[in-house]
């Protein structure tokens, strides 16, 4: 008899549900206390700074409640959960030096092919660290960084000093206080002024231990006139166990430039994903979000973009889909606060086998921000009675001289859709995978091809058994 | 205004007073007691949480030191009706119709629902209660009304209508205030009881003057195949609280839902929406339109919520405000929360300043701008009140429009 999770797909099948025998170096002890995070900076060997920075975010972790809105969090017990896991001693060098265990899970990921076709750079997590890089040899002549922030904060103490903490600082949400005191891994992403980095970077996410909580944190710096696209893209094998993942993740797009952040979420589905992300963007810059949820037990995440100068431009694009079990509460936040910014939301929906899926967001509009425009577009998909879709904007805006919009639907996959798709000879299961792979074209044409490619791959895996 | 900050004191005798004056039977005085006793209970809302995270909730806490039984309410004038109808001030059918009133009184808004309803429950000043019997048609429109006219009171007036099996009935009400800047407190509750086959078509203009708190919620209950229609203007009042709320609860029930609101000066506009669909087929359809000015604010909260099993079900929802000046705020929070899958769903928002192009065009054909602001400002509410086959509303809501328009 086939093994079948709570979705059920066949676990066997499924090729990214599949997990290595653990491993470790160095494995801390279960819980949070001022001593452990203490220690996580010891071992690393950061700068006081980073310490203080760490110890004081505990404090605020201890402060701040639990958000009363949203998903149900009351089931996490931070007591449960290791907050830091050093995989191996030391960065690996290239392909060939990772462990074999490791690079066994990656063969299956894809990643090797990915990389001989067109990656450029590889920013590969297991565990808690960064374990495996790859850097074109031309971007560092560029300047451009591309690091694990672990590295980059040995490497350049200075660059990271400036912005950590400075787009999202440690006392804003629970969560984001909580990675600030346990981060570990993240990529660390710097693009000097001009510069445009014209192959996306990428990393792979993986959280492969019982109870091993993710606490990765990003830096992405592009200076005037660069562009840079970062994908992170998460796959994650299934436990029984829940686990925790929490990164914080900021951008600065400074002035004419422009950054593009792309992932797709796919946590095993009981992990809880909860992730601040924000970016400020600063005279005619422009940041895009495109956020694609599949996996996890909740997620709550609502990428931002704060449009602090004149001509800043947000764009924000989500896919959501829950199956059973699932509660996936993605959105975004567009923060008006200078003349002639516009932004652009658009959000996808779908939620079956009694999963709920759907949008929350914020558009705010500062007085001053004249000539500010923005459009919001959420569409839900429901592809049975005992599924749910919500939909949670908020719209505050306190100037006049303004353009703002909001349109929602809701609705199920038409009987006229399928019927006409069936009258051509399309059997209802693949009728029913069109509509939806339909439905989520607007977002999908965005993702860098094999992205594309995979989210279409773990969508039509959702789907099978859809029909009947 | 005078804003009293702590919770009061929930002191009987007022109540009891109240109750004596009224002539109450002992059921109805108990039921102030209980609640009394219960809003003594229930938590004053935080700031912190929905649905009072942009509204002070302390603006409308009830003195029952304040109650005035002799505030104006209830029908402003009775015309010949049919056989069975029932169209009086509310304390009179609690003497006269006292079974059909405990019937139907509190049971679709519930005291224990919050502090507020609480406080209406115990503390209600008079109100109207209209009842249409089975298969009755009211063909000429009802009017209802209740007044401030001193000052420093509270009115806490409860509109009850229950309409039988078929029946079809229109009731206007207008609340307002005599002339004069009294600060005064409301804490209204309206229940519509539409059931199977009914039409009810209800309309409230609410035109409060400069000092006016007030809170309140309109509810309606539609059985199957019945039909409601409200709309609510709400042009007066320092602060305005209010809940609207239709529960579909019978298959091919529907509802439409209306509302326009001015604000002006420093005015404070919070309304919430609820489209609750518990049945199959049934209809929802909803317009708000808001308009703000100087530095007013409004606040749009809509919720669209599809209960399991609810299939065949269409339910729409549409937002629109107009910023008029620097100043002026506007809040749009357009919710759905959907359980069922085969239905139609849709909700709007779009929030905008007044269209210099269209101003641009009245004013090359001789216009003052002033004058080409107020068209565009009453072709805003033009659309809602087109939808209003009453006449009289219309005309003089549009005069209510001019006025604020000068104001």
């Amino acid at each position: 008899m086939a093994t079948t999770n709570q979705l059920g797909i066949d676990v066997e099948k499924y090729k990214y549900g599949f997990f290595e025998p653990e491993n470790y170096v160095f494995k801390a002890r279960k819980g949070l206390s001022a001593e452990v995070v203490a220690e996580i900076s010891h071992m690393k060997n950061e700068p006081d700074w980073m310490r203080a920075f760490r110890l004081h975010a505990y404090e605020q972790f201890l402060k701040k409640p639990l958000p009363t809105w949203g998903a149900d969090l009351s089931t996490i017990n931070f007591d449960e959960i290791y907050y830091y896991i050093k995989p191996t001693e030391k960065m690996a060098e290239s392909w060939e030096d990772l462990p074999q265990e490791i690079k066994r899970t990656y063969d299956r990921l894809g990643i090797p092919e990915a990389e001989r076709k067109f990656l450029a750079g590889v920013g590969a997590q297991y565990e808690s660290e960064v374990v495996y890089h790859n850097l074109k040899d031309e971007w560092e002549k560029l300047g451009v960084i591309f690091l694990d922030t672990d590295s980059a904060l040995r490497e350049h103490e200075d660059l990271v000093r400036e912005y950590f903490g400075t787009v999202i600082p440690p006392e804003d949400n629970k969560f984001a206080s909580l990675n600030s005191a346990v981060w570990s891994g993240g990529s660390f992403v710097y693009v000097p002024a001009g510069v445009k980095v014209d192959i996306p970077l990428q990393a792979y996410f993986r959280i492969n231990a019982k109870n091993v909580g993710q606490f990765e944190r990003t830096l992405i710096i592009c200076e005037p006139g660069s562009y840079v696209h970062y994908v992170e893209g998460c796959t994650a094998p299934i436990y029984t166990t829940d686990s925790l993942h929490s990164a914080v993740v900021e951008i600065i797009v400074k002035e004419g430039a422009r950054c593009r952040y792309t992932t797709i979420q796919n946590w095993s589905t009981n992990v809880y994903n909860l992730v601040t992300k924000r970016a400020v963007a600063y005279r005619d810059a422009t940041m895009e979000w495109i956020d694609g949820n599949l996996g996890s037990k909740i997620t709550m995440k609502y990428p931002s973009v704060y449009m602090m100068e004149p001509g800043a431009k947000a764009e924000i694009l989500s896919v959501a889909f829950a199956g059973a079990g699932q509660h996936q509460d993605p959105g975004g936040k567009v923060v008006h606060a200078a003349p002639n910014t516009q932004s652009v939301i658009v959000s996808k929906s779908i939620s079956k086998d009694g999963g709920r899926a759907g949008y929350r967001g914020l558009v705010k509009i500062y007085p001053g921000a004249t000539g500010s425009r923005s459009a919001v577009r959420c569409d839900a998909l429901i592809l049975d009675d005992r599924s749910r879709s919500d939909t949670y904007p908020t719209m505050e805006i306190d100037e006049q001289d303004v353009s703002i919009t909001h349109e929602a639907t809701v609705s199920k996959v038409s009987d006229e859709q399928l019927f006409y798709l069936m009258s051509r000879g399309v059997k209802e299961d693949e009728a029913m995978n069109m509509i939806v792979r339909g439905f989520v074209e607007p977002i999908v044409k965005e993702l860098p091809l094999e992205y594309a490619v995979e989210l279409n791959r773990l969508i039509a895996l959702e789907m099978e058994g859809s029909v009947g | 205004m005078a804003v009293p900050q702590a919770p009061p004191t929930l002191d009987r005798s007022p109540v009891e007073a109240l109750s004596e004056r009224l002539q109450e039977p002992r059921w109805m005085r108990e039921l102030r007691l209980a609640a009394l006793d219960l809003a003594g209970r229930l938590p004053v809302p935080s700031r912190a949480e929905d649905p009072w995270r942009r509204t002070d909730p302390a603006a409308f806490e009830l003195r029952e030191s304040r109650l005035d039984p002799s505030v104006v309410s209830g029908p402003r004038e009775v015309p010949a009706l049919p056989a069975g109808v029932i169209f009086s001030a509310l304390p009179e059918a609690v003497r006269a119709h006292p079974d059909l009133v405990r019937e139907h009184f509190m049971r679709s808004v519930r005291p224990e629902e919050s502090r507020f309803r609480a406080l209406h429950a115990a503390c209600w000043t008079g109100g109207t209660f209209l009842y249409v019997p089975e298969g009755v048609e009211v063909a000429v429109p009802l009017r209802s009304e209740a007044w401030i006219q001193s000052a420093d009171v509270a009115l806490v007036p409860h509109t009850l209508v229950v309409a039988e099996r078929g029946s079809r009935v229109t009731l206007v009400d207008a609340f307002g205030s005599m002339a004069g800047t009294w600060p005064a407190l409301v804490n209204g509750v309206v229940e519509l009881t539409v059931k199977d086959g009914a039409e009810v078509r209800y309309v409230v203009r609410q035109d409060w003057l400069a000092d006016v708190a007030a809170i309140g919620v309109i509810r309606g209950r539609v059985a199957r195949d019945a039909a409601l229609h409200t709309l609510l203007v709400g042009f007066g009042g320092a602060v305005v609280k209010t809940d609207v709320e239709s529960l579909l609860e019978g298959p091919g029930g529907s509802s439409e839902m209306l509302g326009a609101f001015f604000g002006t000066g420093a005015q404070h506009f919070d309304v919430h929406t609820v489209q609750e669909h518990r049945a199959p087929s049934t209809l929802s359809d909803l317009l708000y339109k808001n308009a703000v000015r100087d530095a007013a604010r409004s606040i749009f909260s809509g919720m669209i919520r599809v209960h399991k099993g609810a299939q065949k079900t269409n339910a729409f929802q549409a937002n629109r405000n107009l910023i008029l000046s620097p100043g002026a705020k506007a809040d749009s929070i357009p919710n759905l929360e959907i359980m069922a899958n085969d239905l139609r769903c849709t909700h709007g928002s779009a929030t905008s300043r007044l269209n210099e192009e269209h101003l641009f065009y009245l004013m090359s054909r001789g216009l003052r701008r002033v004058d080409a602001v107020r068209m565009v400002v009453e072709g805003f509410f033009a659309e809602l009140l087109d939808r209003v086959p009453l006449a009289d509303v219309r005309a003089s809501i549009a005069q209510d429009v001019d006025r604020k328009m000068v104001q």
